[in-house]
């Protein structure tokens, strides 16, 4: 389907913002889903690029991309402007389930940190108390904090104390734990990250769930390109439960 | 658009290729699958397969390198769960079969045909991507006959022959398939290539190479599909890089009869049922009435 830019913009640096508008299912996504963006015609970036829903804002018909520019594909969104249409697939796969009334631990790292966006929104509208951690490599890098306070308690970690806590998102989890006893807990972030946390959270009795990135040709299951412990991260995932993820 | 291909009546010369379109479950959300002229299923081994490990996938320029190494749930599996739910669908069902040996490809081939449940069989003898088999039986004519004539026996349905680009000489490749009793041919699977990763100064994919396929192939099929067309009297079905109708009409200049789309449903999942209507389209336009009206008409000038 065919949706419209309505709004790109750098909000960190190397990292942009972008909302697009249209006939979208914005009702039927869930957090933690993607949508598969193609990339110029098509001839010659044959494959297109997966990224994650952030936000959804269904009565303005617009739903939010973050992306951080690695290579060529994300360079040509970069360059997109307010009105230019670009051609996505979506939603695609399986997001966040949601709980409600529970103690909830968030840990997001760096290009990780976009899809738990919509999920802290819809965990406190469903009554959750959020604690959130989100880390970064600097100042630099760091964007939609305040948006997430919104939600819930946030502490941010930056590799060099530039801006929050200094270290990792993950360094106090084991402490806090005891205090805090959270019963359910969502990540999303480097590998190194989530296996650190998952390593932690072992010792408590806690329902995770952990989002994951595989390189995708199809986007739509078809191809078997991303599978990940033998399960397809475009369909089965990108979210899995934190038990079933091997690191 | 009708084609008669080795026997097999074909409303439109289309079918997605092997291993680009699952077990059509996915693209059915997209559209009907019986506007296609055929379906060309995944790679069917004796037992189920994993595949490789990951990434196996990346993208270059115009095309892609896959190592998904034949992941498929087995013959049995296939016979009992896949096909039976494709069959509600009006179209000729081809199955792509490999193996590490003859005695797997036989074995594979006559369970499909005992099923009732295909109408051809494509032989897989150039999947670049596992260590034994797959491509080793592509690229020595010898070894290539010997598979042909002992599928043969088995085989109840139309074989189809899939190349590999990956030889010196497609033509002697092609010729030892069709006097081993090949229906029809394939051509071509993908070319071998490869892509490092600046930042971490190794391959992309976890196997190192994998095979290359989309537009950047394209022009490379069209040749072979041209030299294999006048050594064989066998129909060629007609594969790398088509995206467009224009580029199927191509391939059909060259020799193909049939042609199957692969990567481009990557791209877009309506690329099948695109193509289809482009044909037509420039049938229309040409007053070209039947597709054989300019079958090989490459090779009238030379
Ligand atoms: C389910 C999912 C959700 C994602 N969500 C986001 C997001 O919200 N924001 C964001 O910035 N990034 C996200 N990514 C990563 C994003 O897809 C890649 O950064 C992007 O595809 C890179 O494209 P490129 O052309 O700029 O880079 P190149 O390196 O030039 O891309 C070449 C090829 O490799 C693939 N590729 C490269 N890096 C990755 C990667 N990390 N993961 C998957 N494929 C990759 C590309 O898709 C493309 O096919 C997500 C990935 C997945 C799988
Ligand atoms: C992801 C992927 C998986 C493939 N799997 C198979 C396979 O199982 N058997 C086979 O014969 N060819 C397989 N192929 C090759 C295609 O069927 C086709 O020959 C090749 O991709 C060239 O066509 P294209 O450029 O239209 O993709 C595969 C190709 C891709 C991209
Ligand atoms: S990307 Fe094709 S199966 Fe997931």
């Amino acid at each position: 389907m065919l949706l419209h830019v309505s709004e790109n913009k750098e909000v960190a640096k190397g990292i942009w913002e972008m909302h697009l508008s249209g006939d979208f299912p914005f009702e039927n996504v869930q957090p933690g889903q993607f949508i598969h963006i193609l990339i110029g015609s098509g001839r010659e970036h044959v494959l297109r690029r997966p990224i994650s829903i952030a936000a959804i804002e269904a009565e303005k018909e617009t739903l939010v991309i973050v992306f951080r520019v690695v290579g060529e594909g994300t360079d040509w969104l970069a360059k997109r402007v307010e009105g230019d249409v670009l051609d996505v697939l979506g939603p695609l796969g399986t997001g966040f389930p949601l709980t409600t009334k529970q103690k909830i631990l968030i840990v997001g790292g760096g290009i990780g940190v976009p899809p738990l966006y919509e999920l802290i929104k819809r965990l406190w509208q469903q009554g959750n108390e959020i604690y959130c951690l989100l880390g970064f490599r600097n100042s630099d890098d760091v964007f939609w904090v305040e948006k997430f306070k919104e939600y819930g308690t946030v502490t941010t970690y930056t590799d060099d104390g530039s801006f929050g806590e200094k270290g990792l998102v993950t360094q106090r989890i084991a402490e806090d734990f005891l205090e805090k006893n959270w019963s359910n807990v969502y990540a999303c972030g480097p590998v190194p990250m989530l296996k650190e946390l998952k390593g932690i959270v072992a010792n408590f009795s806690v329902e995770g769930y952990f989002s994951l990135e595989e390189r995708m040709a199809c986007g739509v299951g078809a191809c078997y390109g991303c599978v990940c412990n033998n399960q397809r991260v475009c369909v089965e995932g990108p979210v899995f439960p934190m038990r079933e993820v091997v690191l | 658009m009708q084609v008669d291909f080795a026997g097999i009546k074909l409303k439109n010369p289309v079918m997605p290729a092997s291993g680009c379109f699952g077990y059509g479950k996915e693209y059915a959300k997209y559209y009907d699958l019986s506007e296609l002229g055929a379906i060309i299923v995944k790679a069917t081994t004796v037992s189920p397969r994993l595949g490789n490990p990951t990434p196996r996938v990346a993208e270059v320029c115009a095309g892609m390198l896959n190592s998904i190494g034949l992941a498929n749930p087995g013959v049995d599996q296939v016979v009992k769960k896949e096909l039976p739910w494709l069959r509600q669908f009006e179209l000729p069902i081809i199955v792509n079969v490999a193996g590490d040996t003859v005695e797997d490809y036989c074995f594979v081939t006559e369970k499909l045909c005992q099923s009732g449940l295909v109408d051809a069989i494509e032989l897989n003898v150039s999947c670049p991507n596992v260590e034994q088999g797959g491509m080793a039986f592509g690229v020595d004519a010898g070894v290539l006959a010997e598979l042909t004539t002992a599928v043969k026996k088995v085989c109840s349905v139309p074989l189809i022959v899939k190349l590999s680009p990956n030889v010196s000489d497609i033509v002697q490749i092609a010729q030892a398939a069709e006097a081993a009793g090949a229906d029809a041919l394939s051509l071509i699977n993908t070319l071998v290539g490869m892509k490092i990763d600046l930042m971490s100064r190794k391959p992309i994919l976890a196997r190192g190479v994998g095979g290359l396929s989309g537009p950047a192939i394209k022009s490379v099929a069209v040749r072979m599909v041209y030299q294999v067309y006048k050594a064989v009297k066998i129909p060629i079905l007609g594969v790398g890089g088509i995206t467009t109708g224009l580029d199927a009409i191509e391939f059909i200049m060259a020799g193909a009869t049939a042609v199957s789309v692969g990567t481009a449903n990557f791209t877009d999942p309506y690329a099948c049922p695109r193509i289809i209507k482009e044909i037509k389209a420039y049938m229309e336009k040409e007053g070209i009435k039947d597709l054989s009206e300019i079958r090989g008409c490459a090779h009238v000038l030379s």
